[in-house]
């Protein structure tokens, strides 16, 4: 019986809209093992991780995934084994002599149904590395096998479409930059209802000092995000704007193509320094903070501006900022992305304690908690119920914590997960949204007219090397 | 992908029930996308908020911001949901025409 | 028969083992590191990472984090196996009187060297059980393995068994003949082997182990370092004015998009 996806895979047009050459069925095995014969040349991550593996099974337990959908190649190890069991027949003594003796198999259609199926469940979230006595990185190899799919032209829709928008316009959601200006009018609008204060949000400022670069999201759904960032900046008195032609802090190329990856990872670069930025924020965007943390080197070599994270930020400034607590009960929801490598561990903790009068933490927190489920762009709707099953240890947690208020989740992926995720399982008591969102919250703006004392006065004294 | 068929014409969809080419758009699709989306009668106010996002999607050739869409057809978040279940971007969106908004949302 | 088992298969083994793993290393080290792969650094400098990887290298604190049945059992195998190799070393050659040096006598040194070497052998024999049994019991772990995971630890077993044959038997083993015979074959001046059944097989099979080695996932023993050298790489910092020494190209079209 043929192996069904459980997504919809994208036809010849659509590949080829993206750039991308389909592959016939039948001639994409031998494709595949020629992209995969390059990319272990390419990168000493393939190779090692995936002959280091003992088969000692600890990952089990640790992977949301197998634990969520209960199904046995969502085992991390086992996960691997899709790709291993070709590697090893293709590319080493042993499987080439003894076969299934030591696992080998045959790179075949059926093979290739598997690997669209099961390494698109992964979240490439890398708790089961913290669990491995090796630190095997099932995420690498996962994007790996998810670059190897594009190259041979099976790609879901749900990421061809993002691709598409990707390369058009350099956000995800294809926003134009009429309507960023249009949205940012209405942000400024909004902030000036709440607070009477003129916040700035601009577009493509030229000498600006500051690139804010937020997800696209945030100028769609999570326009609280973009608020509270501009309240910040506002407060500091920095030079900032928004660059357009980079709208979009994640770099969905991460999630299934390095080429289309390297190509948003270079707009970066243009954009900063077309606008003359010497510091350039990422938002709240996990995959974006990888993306552009871990692979700029790699993808657009030498890099002559600042890379920060606008948590990092944030929390450096947090003394000079002028809040006020608010009175609620707040728990945090570590994106992978930042925890895992990030470097971003304690920062919104120190953000969010400024901010609220209670903080209480999950379990398990920072480098050991639990994906939301949506990691990697699992966002599909045709998947809503894995996605729901791979949701399931991240409610689990929230139900534990208690009664809060306020979940604060600050990257655009757990923001479109966890919604409906959390409604799932019946946790419908809280509001949910970033940790700028807060922080956007509990600033006191003071009008300009009233001639404070505060903050605005140091408008153009902020050093930005601080 | 697929084909509504709109009196008697052929309109494409794509998998998840988007119009491929919006140009299309027209009065017609509209009620068979209500009765594909669990609406049962569009009222007006299902009406207010179609015509506010062809129009936002006319002159910007996207979806406007939900808040923005809230704010200017006067219903809150909820309301929109009581009227489309799928909610604005799923919902909303696919009555009035609108590509399907991508990415993290 | 007995000259290819003593005096050749040997010097086989040490040079398929050797160069095996050495090719392995290198073939791993010749590709490059494009992206910083940081799991999580906890240190400032390059050198930092050594005691990081040293402590895991030793205590396997990331099982123990996960599963600590299997911790338990994993970490007594390969500390039980360690003592082995070490007594092994040391008691052939000073012929089990290596404990003379803290002050005991030659019988007293030879009475604690049986002592170490059977309790290890025991613990080692013990922990290869409960880990076959745990790769039959644990459905996950079942339907992950092959037939060579089952192998490795047969293989293991049988070394420990006929090891443990000439320690807790009657049969007695001729030390220094067999001090003298490995002598030899270190000296590259090869006697004959010993005519000890018992021994021959063990120290066959542990030569058929040496010639598997470098093919099988034994090569963890490498993989450990080099993997975790990667993931406990510093992290970039910005700005880089070189950016790495080759920045990569993933094809050599480049997809004609303006950018």
């Amino acid at each position: 019986m043929k192996f069904k996806p459980p997504l919809n895979v994208a036809k010849q047009a659509d590949v080829e809209a993206m750039g991308f050459t389909f592959t016939p069925e039948g001639q994409r095995p031998a494709k595949a093992l020629k992209k995969m014969a390059e990319m272990r040349e390419k990168m000493r991550s393939l190779m090692v991780m995936l002959e280091t593996c003992t088969k000692c099974g600890n990952c089990a337990k640790q992977c949301h995934s197998y634990l969520g959908t209960e199904d046995f190649y969502n085992f991390p190890a086992a996960r691997a084994e899709l790709f291993r069991r070709v590697y090893k027949r293709y590319f080493t003594w042993s499987g080439k002599i003894f076969g299934r003796f030591v696992g080998a198999e045959d790179l075949n259609e059926e093979t290739l149904a598997k690997w669209i199926t099961y390494f698109y469940q992964c979240n490439e979230c890398r708790r089961c590395a913290r669990y491995c006595p090796f630190g095997i990185d099932t995420a690498e190899i996962t994007i790996i096998a998810r670059h190897i799919l594009t190259e041979i032209g099976l790609v879901p829709k749900f990421m061809q479409g993002v691709g598409v928008n990707l390369i058009k316009t350099g956000n995800n959601m294809m926003i134009p930059k009429a309507a960023m200006i249009d949205s940012a009018e209405f942000m400024e609008d909004e902030i000036r209802e709440e607070t009477g204060v003129d916040v700035k949000i601009s577009i493509d400022k030229p000498n600006s000092d500051v690139l804010y670069i937020p997800s696209s999201a945030d100028f769609f759904s999570n326009i609280d995000t973009t608020i509270g960032a501009a309240k910040m900046f506002h407060a500091l008195g920095v030079n900032w704007t928004i660059p357009s032609r980079v709208l979009e802090a994640g770099n969905f190329g991460l999630l299934f193509n390095f080429r289309i990856m390297q190509e948003h990872n270079g707009r970066l670069k243009a954009a900063a320094q077309e606008l003359g930025a010497s510091l350039v924020l990422q938002g709240e965007c996990g995959h974006g903070w990888r993306a552009a943390r871990m692979y700029t080197n790699g993808l657009s070599g030498p890099t002559p501006f600042r890379l920060r994270h606008i948590l990092e930020y944030c929390d450096e400034h947090l003394g000079e900022l002028p809040l006020k607590k608010l009175p609620m009960r707040v728990t945090l929801h570590d994106p992978c992305n930042y925890v895992r490598a990030g470097g971003i561990v304690e920062q919104p903790r120190r953000i969010l304690r400024a901010c609220v009068e209670e903080f209480v933490e999950l379990t398990p927190n920072r480098e050991d908690t639990f994906c939301c489920g949506g990691g990697s762009g699992v966002l599909m709707d045709e998947m809503y119920d894995i996605r729901m099953k791979l949701g399931w240890m991240k409610a689990e947690q929230v139900r534990a914590v208690g009664d809060i208020d306020y979940l604060a989740m600050p990257c655009s992926i757990c923001k479109a997960q966890l919604p409906p995720v959390m409604k799932h399982y019946g946790l419908v008591n809280f509001e949910m949204g970033g940790v700028m969102d807060i922080v956007g919250k509990a600033l006191v703006l003071k009008k300009k007219e009233t001639g404070e004392q505060g903050v605005i006065s140091k408008q153009n004294s902020v050093q930005l090397e601080r | 992908m697929g084909y509504l068929n709109v009196k008697g014409n052929q309109v494409e969809v794509d998998e998840d029930g988007f119009m491929v080419d919006p140009e299309l758009w027209n009065v017609d699709i509209v009620e068979i996308f209500a009765k594909l989306e669990g609406v049962e009668a569009l009222t007006e106010n299902h009406w207010k908020v179609i015509n506010y996002l062809r129009d936002y999607f006319k002159q910007f050739g996207i979806a406007p911001m939900i808040r923005k869409l809230c704010k200017e057809t006067g219903f809150t978040l909820k309301e929109i949901y009581a009227l489309f279940p799928s909610g604005p971007a799923k919902g909303a969106c696919k009555l009035a025409g609108l590509p399907k908004p991508t990415g993290c949302v | 028969m007995l000259f290819f088992i003593g005096q050749i298969l040997p010097y086989i083994a040490a040079a398929v083992f050797l160069i095996g793993i050495g090719w392995r290393i290198t073939k791993w080290l010749r590709v490059p590191v494009p992206f910083e792969l940081t799991l999580y650094h906890t240190t400032k400098s390059n050198w930092g990472r050594v005691p990081a990887i040293g402590r895991e290298f030793v205590l396997f604190d990331s099982l123990r984090r996960g599963d600590k049945r299997l911790w338990l059992w994993a970490w007594l195998l390969h500390v039980s196996l360690a003592m082995i190799i070490v007594g092994h070393i040391v008691g052939i050659y000073f012929l089990t009187h290596q404990f003379t040096i803290i002050g005991l006598s030659e019988e007293a040194s030879s009475r604690m060297s049986a002592w170490i070497g059977s309790i290890c052998g025991a613990v080692f024999f013990a922990a290869l059980i409960v880990l076959f049994y745990r790769r039959t019991a644990i459905p996950e772990v079942k339907q992950l393995s092959d037939p060579a995971d089952y192998f490795d630890l047969g293989l293991l077993l049988a070394i420990v068994i006929t090891g443990m044959h000439m320690r807790l038997t009657s049969h007695v083993v001729d030390l220094p003949a067999v001090r003298a015979y490995l002598g030899g074959l270190f000296t590259l001046h090869p006697i004959p082997i010993p005519q000890d059944w018992i021994f021959i097989s063990h120290f066959t099979l542990v030569n058929i182990l040496l010639i598997y080695f470098p093919f099988s996932k034994l090569i963890h023993m490498a993989g450990f370092f080099v993997n975790r050298a990667m993931i406990t790489q510093l992290p970039p910092v910005y700005p880089s004015p070189r950016g790495v020494s080759r920045t990569i190209t993933f094809t050599k079209e480049a997809a004609n998009h303006e950018i």
